[in-house]
């Protein structure tokens, strides 16, 4: 039995002074990259008392999106730049315009060809992930709300058989993509993720701010939040919808009864034992869903907003980010916590 | 026989208690020229408005009600740990930048001082939104009139056929903190508010009376009415006479609230928000007389993702501020109209677990253009972070009286209430000279 | 106080209206106030008046009223107006007394009656009508509630059985022992229980007459003898009073806090307004643990929809007990009949009315001191007050003023227009749009008082429309946009039920009886020649539309100054 959720405990908790949005982590180690509000992305290994060994700037704004690509490190930020970088020196080794605007996030392929970039600008673009050079310019989502306003693309996702790729928007609106041609294949929508107010306060908030295709490949999680009466604030419960992609039917709808907030990342047990989701408002949660028994194994409030995880080989340590820290779980099983 | 018509015009000579001289003040603002519907059409001749242009002041608030970020519009501090994601972009004066999220405005600072160095101390909803709204803090024991209602008794005619103080408030959030205090000055002065419509309530004729009934039943009204009034010297009653006779008036500036009358180009520009649209009728009014708009954009109260809530916010105040201050400026109104930027109080620079900003009144910004102001300045300025003034601290006094004085109203006159002499800003209270043309 | 005086622009509306004018008739009034005058000459003293000084406590109350305006008329040579006329006399009253105006068949008997004593009659009739406690329960509610959240029905019921005032008080700060519910009096706590500053100014206001929160912030700014201490020992007789889900509980520990302007923190002890200090049992701060019981417990009762159990020690049944046991300088029997006063003339003896501090000099000190004796007195009976007014000859002028400048209202030399309260407007309008003979004088007391009743309920609607005059108080044009454009408007009052007064007008073929009725149903008066004149031309320019000029001169006669006024 590789991962227990019942057994999660926190072992390591760091604090920091910064907002931490995006995490990625070396294969097989402790080594952490997570790209931060100083427009840094910093190295740190958490069980080491985080001691910052590097750190590598050239971003000029909040760093919201990180994946390794081998020995690269590709960020992207709300500078709308993207950048390569080489773990082991720190050095660029290139950054170019990527979008318009805000980019929201980098995803990599599971066979690293590809990398997925989703922005503000409403246009996500797949990139080859060791040149740089743009493969697809996918454009699906409407640049505005239907109240006029300017939209946001929040998340993208690869299917684990890497055929793939699934956008999301503020306004609820999902695209299924070939990874192959750049074709659309299929449009859901859950407009339960976003909420206008038209009357008490005039503004929205919300939008899917996760993405997760099942181990098979067939359905789509995607995570965010419910309807919030007063938009002032993340106050509605954290949001899970499941669909199957090909017949749009929607088979899961999961708000539990507990958290609040954005469900900022989620990530499918490769067993298919549970979905992890993450996320947070003031303060953050962490919860485990049996898809089979449509049932919560295990909740609980983290100690800060999540914003990014990372989870190891042997799926029973998860790295996460967020709001002033970086926190590691262990969900092992009793005999083999150590 | 005569006509009752006729019989009732040449008696409608009643003599109206002065107010003014009851309130003791002795200016009677700006120049009583006709102000109605007719001076729109009067306006195709240029020599007539430039005159008009010439002599009548007026003011349009743009009340961001929640309170707008102060660190996403006029003062960013990029690459601060306090900075959040904007950038700041280089604006049409030398050295000074604002947020990216203004790009419109950026270019159109000329005319514009901003104003970095608010420290208003009250950071909740009402008492921010009751001291930006009086310039002072609230007493018990006084009834202050709002910037509003000092503007139109200042810069109103007494017998105003326009409505002289007209307030937007569209949200519902916030907004028994913007209603409109007449205080002293007394209901005259009141705004008409408008909230879901853009047009005002009763101000159409019904159906079930012809427009000769209903006029000479308001004529026969009030003509009893003053002849009651005679040897009834009395605030109150007089203030009967004076809301009945000003009701025909009201009725025929009407079409001003209709935007439809408005060339399609011009509300194309305008937009179709609604925020958009109440300032196309702002500047109606304005042209036609009424001296003083608030047009209010509620919620800015972002506590979570103030962002992407400043992103839709401040997206949406670049479009409408901006196509507001060209079209002023086309039409020659700009230099006779003080254009201001308000909230309640900015927000604070820290960042929350929700990537929101909390209230904040300690070191904040507002804008004023046109009217009486020295373009293109910036005043004051708040440290590295934003955290504290460091630099020109003024209050809500201070800037009440230097708008008071761009406007060519002297902020510290009096008024009285019985005996007691109030003055417009308490004594002692500066102007900002530095922003004052 | 330099502040306030420094840079005033000169105001030519303060010059005194010391007038001369008729001399014989001047000296004809000094000649009959003189024996009083001579028997009781006591100058108008700026400071405490002394029992000792005051008229015999077993006068009459219009005598004592109208001894002590008198004199001040003397001293200021100031003639005041001629009586008001019968009919005008009636309309005053009705309003005063029963809210409404009278009906055609009510001013037309009072006018035409010849019996001297009629309107004392009258008052008598009025003040123990049905008709009367309604009203008081509207105006009372009305002042204590501030249009947030209504105790008519528990007004009604105190009114009802003549409760003592300082019985109401005691209610409305305590709350009424069998109201396990907390739906009647502690209202007045509860809607104001979530800002305790504002409870206790309002409270302050309401029963003592004085704003004290200008020395929340600061000293007194006008009082020099008040300070902060004042406002906070204000506060501390309601610190300990909070809302449990509505309901209104007290607890036995918590100080009151504050900090100076000097920036000195200080801890406030209950300090009342003419300076008494309350001691209390050393209260016993809780520990956390038991706090958190405490909270508990509170939780399940709320809940449960049960109030909190009540303190060992109520801090506001202290403020009740040094409120009413204060017989010098009583603020709580002063600040009602000022209050009074404001009512029935428009003007108080002391003005502003919520600012009777030592600084701000009633303008007849002694007979503010006489009335608050007398009210004490007597059981704190509040008829017996307002009754004792209306009889005054103060009472019964005309609000016509002859001269040029009208004398100080504080002379009480000519009545004041007064705005009618929302509801008294609203039931004045619905009344006046009534048909004469819905109250015929045939009918038996309760069908008259029945469909007064009815007609009353009807305008609750109509009188949330309109604006508790206040202070100075101005009449906006949204009123007047209202009544001449609205739907409500229109509906309410001018369309054609079958006892309306359009009906009425609409089959008269008579133009000067059409007139007649619709003047007398409502202005309660006889028309003039020139209104004959005016109103016959108008008529007669539209004899085309027999209903619609019905429904423009009952418009004309319902919105003129004269029905929206107590004049």
């Amino acid at each position: 039995m590789p991962s227990d959720p019942s057994k999660l405990k926190i072992v390591k908790e760091l604090n920091r002074s910064d907002i931490l949005f995006s995490l990625a982590r070396l294969p097989a180690t402790n080594q952490l990259f997570v790209g931060s509000s100083d427009f840094a992305i910093h190295s740190l290994d958490p069980m080491t008392e985080g001691k910052e060994s590097k750190q590598f700037t050239g971003h000029q704004s909040y760093v919201a999106g990180l994946t390794l690509a081998g020995d690269q490190l590709i960020s992207g930020a709300y500078d709308g730049r993207l950048g390569w970088w080489d773990v082991e020196t720190q050095q660029s080794i290139r950054m170019i315009d990527a979008h318009d605007k805000w980019i929201r996030g980098v995803e990599i392929s599971p066979d690293d060809q590809f990398i997925s970039t989703v922005s503000d600008d409403m246009v996500c673009r797949v990139w080859n992930a060791q040149t740089s050079e743009m493969v697809h310019e996918l454009r699906g989502h409407a640049p505005q709300t239907p109240t006029r306003f300017p939209s946001m693309l929040f998340c993208s996702a690869f299917s684990p058989d890497g055929q793939l790729l699934a956008t999301a928007d503020k306004v609820g609106h999902v695209v299924i993509w070939d990874v192959q041609t750049g074709s659309e294949l299929a449009t859901l929508d859950a407009p339960g993720m976003y909420t206008w107010d038209p009357k008490q306060r005039i503004h929205s908030i919300g939008g899917i701010r996760s993405l997760a295709f099942t181990p098979d490949s067939k359905r789509i999680a995607c995570g965010g939040i419910g309807q919030i009466g007063n938009v002032d604030h993340l106050d509605a419960l954290a949001r899970i919808e499941i669909f199957d992609w090909q017949t749009g039917e929607r088979t899961h709808e999961l708000a539990g009864d507990t958290h609040k907030g954005l469900v900022e990342r989620l990530v499918f047990d490769p067993e298919g034992n549970w979905l992890f989701a993450t996320g947070g408002d003031h303060g953050g949660f962490i919860k485990f869903i049996d898809l089979e028994k449509n049932e919560i194994i295990k909740q609980d409030k983290a100690p800060m907003h999540v914003h990014d995880v990372a989870i190891n080989e042997q799926h029973d340590t998860i790295y996460a980010a967020g709001h002033g820290k970086v926190i590691v779980w262990e969900l092992k099983p009793d005999e083999t916590t150590g | 026989m005569k006509s009752p018509q006729r019989f009732l015009s040449e008696n409608a000579s009643g003599q109206a208690f002065n107010r003014r001289s009851f309130l003791g003040g002795t200016s009677l603002g700006a120049s009583a020229i006709a102000s109605n519907m007719t001076i729109l059409n009067m306006l195709k001749s240029p020599a007539l408005a430039e005159e008009l242009k010439r002599q009548e002041k007026r003011v349009i608030l743009l009340w961001l009600a929640g309170g707008p970020s102060q660190l996403e519009t006029w003062d960013p501090k990029p690459g601060r740990p306090t900075g959040g994601p904007f950038r700041s972009i280089q604006t049409c004066l030398p050295g000074v930048q604002i947020s990216e999220l203004l790009p419109a405005m950026s270019q159109r600072l000329q005319n514009t001082a901003i104003i970095r160095s608010l420290n208003t101390k009250i950071a909740d909803h009402g008492g921010g939104a009751t001291l930006m709204h009086l310039g002072r803090r609230d007493e018990p024991n006084v009834k202050y009139p709002d910037l509003g209602a000092v503007i139109a008794r200042e810069l109103g005619r007494a017998n105003s056929t326009v409505p002289d103080y007209v307030t937007f408030y569209t949200a519902t959030e916030g907004r028994s903190n913007a209603l409109g205090q007449a205080g002293f000055l007394g209901a005259r002065y009141m705004p008409m508010f408008l909230t879901t419509d853009s047009k005002p309530e009763n101000l159409s004729r019904r159906e079930t009376i012809s427009d000769v009934d209903h006029r000479d039943r308001a004529e026969l009204q009030k003509l009893l009415s003053e002849r009651f009034g005679r040897g009834r010297a009395n605030a109150t009653l007089a203030s009967h006479n004076e809301a009945y006779s000003r009701v025909r008036g009201l009725m025929a500036s009407e079409e001003l609230f209709n935007i439809e009358q408005e060339p399609q180009a011009v509300r194309d520009k305008y937009g179709p928000s609604l925020f958009g649209q109440q300032a196309l009728v702002a500047r109606r009014l304005i042209e036609a007389g009424t001296p003083f708009v608030k047009v209010s954009r509620a919620w800015w109260d972002s506590h979570g993702q103030n962002f992407e809530t400043h992103l839709e916010l401040v997206a949406e105040l670049d479009h409408v501020m901006s196509t507001l201050l060209d079209d002023l400026e086309e039409r020659g109104l700009l230099e006779h109209t003080l254009v201001i930027t308000l909230g309640e109080f900015g927000r604070t620079p820290s960042i929350n677990p929700s990537l929101g900003r909390d209230h904040f009144a300690s070191a904040w910004s507002t804008s004023l253009t046109g009217c009486g102001i020295k373009g293109g300045s910036v005043y004051g300025a708040t440290d590295e972070d934003g955290n504290t003034v460091k630099d020109g601290e003024i209050g809500a006094a201070e800037l009440f009286a230097t708008i008071y004085k761009a406007l060519g109203i002297n902020p510290h006159k009096d008024y009285f209430v019985g005996s007691r002499p109030l003055p417009l800003t308490d004594p002692g209270t500066e102007t900002v000279a530095e922003v004052l043309a | 106080m330099q502040r306030w005086v420094t840079g005033a622009e000169p105001a030519h509306f303060l010059c005194s209206p010391r007038l001369s004018r008729d001399a014989v008739a001047l000296e004809l009034m000094k000649t009959i106030l003189s024996v009083t005058v001579s028997l009781f000459l006591v100058l108008p003293s700026f400071r405490a008046t002394f029992a000792d000084d005051l008229l015999p406590a077993d006068q009459p109350i219009p005598t004592v009223i109208d001894h002590y305006i008198d004199l001040a008329l003397v001293d200021t040579e100031v003639i005041p107006s001629a009586p008001a006329t019968d009919a005008n006399m009636a309309r005053r009253l009705y309003l005063d007394l029963v809210g409404r105006i009278p009906s055609m068949a009510e001013a037309q008997s009072f006018v035409a009656a010849a019996d001297d004593s009629k309107k004392q009659q009258l008052i008598d009739r009025l003040i123990v009508s049905p008709g009367f406690i309604r009203h008081q329960a509207n105006e009372f509610d009305a002042m204590l509630m501030n249009g947030k959240g209504s105790i008519r029905d528990y007004l009604l019921t105190a009114f009802r059985e003549h409760r003592r005032w300082d019985e109401m008080f005691r209610e409305l700060i305590l709350g009424e022992s069998a109201d396990v519910e907390q739906k009647g009096a502690i209202q007045f706590v509860r809607s104001r229980a979530q800002d305790l500053d504002k409870l206790t100014n309002e409270t302050s206001v309401m029963f003592f007459g004085v704003n004290v929160s200008c020395a929340k912030c600061h000293d007194h700014p006008l009082v020099d003898a008040w300070t902060q201490n004042h406002f906070y020992g204000m506060k501390s007789f309601f610190s300990r009073t909070f809302d449990n889900g509505g309901l209104i509980g007290e607890r036995d520990y918590g100080l009151v806090s504050f900090t100076t302007t000097a920036g000195e923190s200080r801890q406030a002890s209950m300090l009342f307004l003419n300076g008494t200090e309350v001691e209390e049992p050393a209260p016993k701060e809780p520990s956390d643990e038991e706090k958190k019981q405490e909270s508990q417990r509170l939780e399940e009762l709320k809940k449960n929809k049960q109030p909190p159990p009540p303190p060992e020690f109520s801090r506001r049944a202290q403020l009740v007990r040094v409120a009413l046991e204060s017989q010098s300088n009583n603020y709580f029997a002063k600040a009602i009949v000022n209050k009074t006063w404001n009512r029935f003339f428009g003007s108080g003896i002391v003005m502003p009315i919520d600012q009777m501090h030592p600084e701000n000099e009633p303008s007849h000190p002694q007979l503010l001191e006489w009335l608050a004796r007398d009210l004490i007195n007597n059981g704190y009976d509040l008829t017996r007050l307002t009754r004792g007014i209306l009889l005054s000859n103060a009472y019964a002028r005309t609000s016509m003023w002859e001269g040029e400048q009208p004398p100080e209202p504080s002379l009480f030399a000519v009545a004041l227009p007064r705005p009618l309260t929302p509801f008294q407007y609203a039931t004045t309008l619905r009344f006046g749009s009534r048909s004469p003979e819905t109250f015929a004088s045939d009918l038996s007391v309760e069908d008259h008082e029945k469909r007064v009743e009815a007609v009353e309920t009807s305008a609750r609607g109509l009188a949330t429309l309109f604006e508790q005059p206040y202070d100075a108080f101005q009449i906006s044009v949204s009123e007047a946009l209202l009544l001449s454009n609205g739907d409500r408007a229109e509906n309410e009052l001018l369309r054609e039920d079958a006892d309306s007064l359009v009906n009425k007008l609409k089959v008269l073929t008579d133009r000067h009886q059409i007139i007649e009725t619709a003047i007398w149903s409502i202005l309660s008066r006889p028309p003039t020649a020139d209104e004959f004149s005016m109103f016959d031309q108008y008529l007669a320019a539209r004899e085309n539309q027999p209903i619609q000029r019905c429904q423009q001169i009952i418009w004309i006669l319902l919105t003129s100054s004269e029905n929206r006024f107590n004049y």
